[in-house]
């Protein structure tokens, strides 16, 4: 069974000052890593090879980061990575999933033989086998079978979709938009569907100006009769970046050894691109307690429960507590930072003081200096 | 298939075996030895092509290749796997008349004859794969190219009492050479060969065929080429390095380079300098984590590690693990070591994939003017829990 790859790399729910220059799954996560990697990480690692990303604006890092695909095995010779941008669709702007969808058919028609979709968003961060998933679609008999998480719904949250589940995993409900209580199932983003289905409801849907796949497409179809759903309750960890609040929730969850194991260790590595940093480096008198530290740091202050990323340097005397560094920023001597996140290239003068809230970090943009 | 002729190439001798390495090399050869957390030997020199603007690079391999045809690949993290660029592995092999292992460093040239006029090269780098440094090849060059040379030799100054370990050129104040002489009881001078040649291609080429046809020579750079050259009339000039150079083909060697990248201001900075990067292949690894116990002084740690003990004055590679309540110190841990809980390793240098369990010792302190005996650890070996691995052996 052959598959291709959709991803969305744009999506609702912006994070504020973090996806000002840059689309949302090209946002830096975990210390190494952009949103999008887990995304095609998990493609590449189920053996699917033909992956479209479709992306609507501000996708210049984003390219830059995947350029030609090489680091998660997807430089091919058949196949690969394909850009669908909004020009290459000859339209200037896409409004929504199922519109994005359409234009897209092009590629699906002429690209490939694929049987099979799987469509991913790049803001939910996991580490799934997808050809498991499509064996249980294919087993199932349904037609579309969605990725779901359980124990993540509070009835506060608008989930975008979400399902509720019988004893034996049946869907019995869903509902879009919705802030679903406990007992509901959520969707991971993650949707399995043959191609002739989507083919066709994608051309039904568009050609009657309906634009909200979850809406328009699987809810619509599902209470019409007309589509049978499959949920795929998936395990694992599953971290959801709807908020800059979340994001930084979340950017603390992976110093839990549980999470961090669950989406980096074992045979299923997560790709980024390389950055031939050298190894980080912690002074004489470094304080370092309950922190992930990606290449290339320096670091000779104290930093307590943060995440730091690639070529950080922390000056002596400086305190930074549960904050998020990205790439290449520089905090001064003697500074004190309590719940920032600090954007790529940020440089931090000797003996600032920023102090945020876990629910209303500080963000400090991209080659700022405060 | 066309080939871009080129100005330089380089040929980089990465066959030897490296005994004095003892457990490390026993099934690697030298250059694939890890080396500064995420390196491994072999990178300084591929690395300091690319950043000397030399694109095509013979490797010459012939002990233990498959890890390190393995880690070199295509030359892609090098860069070096574009039309016009490559990173060719050149084992020996079986040819229609005559087939033989490569008899020495000369003869391993002599063999990839073909290899080389493929480019038709000026001029030929030869370098070996055991030594740490960052050292800007073009610079060499055009010195070669502009002192009217045949061949020109990388030198440096080593202290007079060290003189006799080393192969000393003998120079005329103009920087010519006139005598070589490999490791001399009574040196004349202080100026150490690095194993870096240049030659201009057109002379070596013929002096390695006329090596070739001697049936006495040893078809060693060092003892044939560089003397006939020598004795002929040839020019050979010295060109002297500044900069830091560590052979690092003995255990004690090893551990001191690994231990001169430490400190804020270290012997070698690995860090530093424009256009010198050190390449290397990466694996995909997330990022350390350092617990709220561990204890992290003066050390790097490469990617993929998670510390919850103690790590002072070391290099922790890539993918290793220390647990809680354990003691790495004045140590080189290579990468996917395991340390777990009450272990305390002292001068140890802990090869690839080892394991220290629970409670184990391996090495021991020393007073600052007492001779360090540095205990190693051969790729996958375990030192069993509560067991002691005195200073100085090897597992």
């Amino acid at each position: 069974m052959t598959v291709l790859g959709l991803i969305f790399a744009n999506s609702e729910n912006p994070l504020g000052e973090l996806t000002n220059k840059r689309t949302k799954s090209a946002v830096p996560f975990g210390g190494r890593y952009r949103q999008i990697d887990f995304t095609l990480s998990n493609f590449s690692n189920s053996g699917i090879r033909r992956i479209g990303i479709i992306s609507r604006s501000n996708y210049q890092s984003l390219m830059a980061h995947i350029g030609s695909g090489e680091e998660w095995d997807l430089e091919l010779q058949e196949g690969g990575l394909e850009f669908i941008s909004p020009y290459s669709m000859g339209n200037y702007g896409v409004s929504g999933n199922v519109e994005a969808l359409n234009f897209a058919l092009d590629y699906l028609k002429y690209g490939g033989n694929e049987d099979y979709i799987i469509m991913a968003g790049a803001n939910v961060l996991c580490n799934i086998n997808l050809a498991k998933v499509l064996q249980a679609h294919i087993a199932s008999g349904k037609d579309i079978t969605i990725v779901t998480k359980s124990g993540l719904a509070d009835g506060v949250k608008k989930q975008e979709l979400a399902v509720k589940l019988d004893e034996d995993g049946q869907v019995i409900d869903m509902a879009v938009d919705y802030p679903a209580p406990a007992d509901y199932a959520i969707s991971t983003g993650i949707y399995v569907v043959s191609k002739d289905i989507l083919r066709h409801r994608v051309q039904e849907a568009a050609a009657r100006s309906l634009y909200n796949f979850h809406r328009d497409i699987v809810l619509r179809l599902y209470q019409a009769g007309q589509m049978t759903v499959n949920a795929y309750q998936f395990g694992g960890v599953a971290l959801y970046n709807t908020s800059v609040a979340e994001y930084f929730q979340n950017s603390m969850a992976i110093l839990d050894k549980d999470v961090r194991h669950d989406l980096f260790t074992g045979n299923h590595p997560i790709f980024t691109k390389v950055r031939d940093r050298v190894p980080s480096y912690y002074g004489e008198n470094c304080e370092i307690d309950n922190c992930t530290v990606a290449d290339g740091c320096f670091l000779e202050g104290k930093v307590r429960h943060s995440v730091l990323f690639r070529q950080v340097s922390v000056a002596e005397g400086a305190e930074v507590e549960d904050c998020v560094i990205m790439n290449d920023t520089v905090v001064g001597e003697n500074c004190y930072l309590k719940n920032v996140i600090l954007d790529k290239n940020v440089t931090v003068r000797p003996g600032t003081k920023l102090i945020g809230t876990p629910s209303c970090p500080i963000v400090i943009k991209r080659g700022d200096t405060v | 298939m066309y080939f871009q002729k080129k100005r330089c190439i380089a040929m980089l001798l990465a066959g030897g075996q490296g005994s004095r390495l003892k457990v490390l090399t026993e099934n690697t050869a030298k250059p694939a030895v890890p080396f500064g957390g995420k390196y491994r030997i072999i990178d300084f020199p591929l690395s300091n092509c690319v950043n000397s603007g030399i694109d095509t690079v013979g490797i010459l391999t012939q002990y233990q290749p498959l890890e390190l045809n393995e880690y070199i690949g295509n030359g892609q993290p090098w860069g070096l796997n574009k039309t016009h660029c490559c990173a060719q592995v050149l084992p020996p092999y079986a040819r229609s008349k005559k087939s033989e292992w490569y008899k020495g460093t000369a003869n391993a040239i002599y063999q990839n004859i073909p290899f080389i006029e493929r480019f038709d090269p000026e001029y030929v780098l030869i370098l070996s794969g055991d030594h740490i440094y960052k050292m800007d090849y073009a610079a060499m060059i055009n010195f070669h190219a502009a002192s009217g040379a045949d061949c020109t030799i990388a030198v440096r100054d080593v202290p007079l009492e060290e003189a006799s370990r080393f192969g000393i050129m003998n120079t005329n104040p103009d920087g010519t050479i006139y005598e070589f002489e490999e490791k001399p009881k009574q040196p004349k001078s202080t100026n150490a060969s690095m194993g870096i040649y240049v030659f201009n291609w057109k002379v070596l080429r013929e002096f390695l065929m006329a090596d070739e046809a001697d049936p006495n020579s040893e078809n060693d750079f060092g003892k044939n080429i560089i003397p006939n050259l020598l004795n002929s009339g040839h020019k050979l000039v010295a060109y002297t390095f500044e900069g830091y150079w560590k052979d690092v083909g003995t255990i004690d060697s090893l551990w001191e380079a690994n231990m001169e990248l430490l400190g804020k201001d270290p012997a070698f900075n690995i860090r530093g300098g424009p256009n010198s990067t050190i390449y290397a292949r990466n694996n995909a690894m997330p990022s350390s984590y350092i617990d709220e116990e561990a204890k992290t002084v003066n050390c790097f740690v490469a990617e993929g590690s998670e510390v919850y003990g103690t790590v002072r004055h070391s290099i922790l590679s890539t993918g290793c693990y220390v647990g809680k309540n354990a003691i790495v110190e004045d140590s080189v841990v290579m990468p996917g070591t395991v340390i777990e809980s009450d272990a305390i390793v002292r001068h140890a240098i802990l090869g690839e994939n080892s394991k220290v369990c629970r409670g184990a010792v391996v090495g021991g302190a020393f007073g600052p003017n007492e001779k360090k005996k540095i205990s190693v650890t051969s790729k996958g070996a375990v030192v069993e829990a509560n067991a002691v691995l005195q200073p100085g052996d090897m597992l």
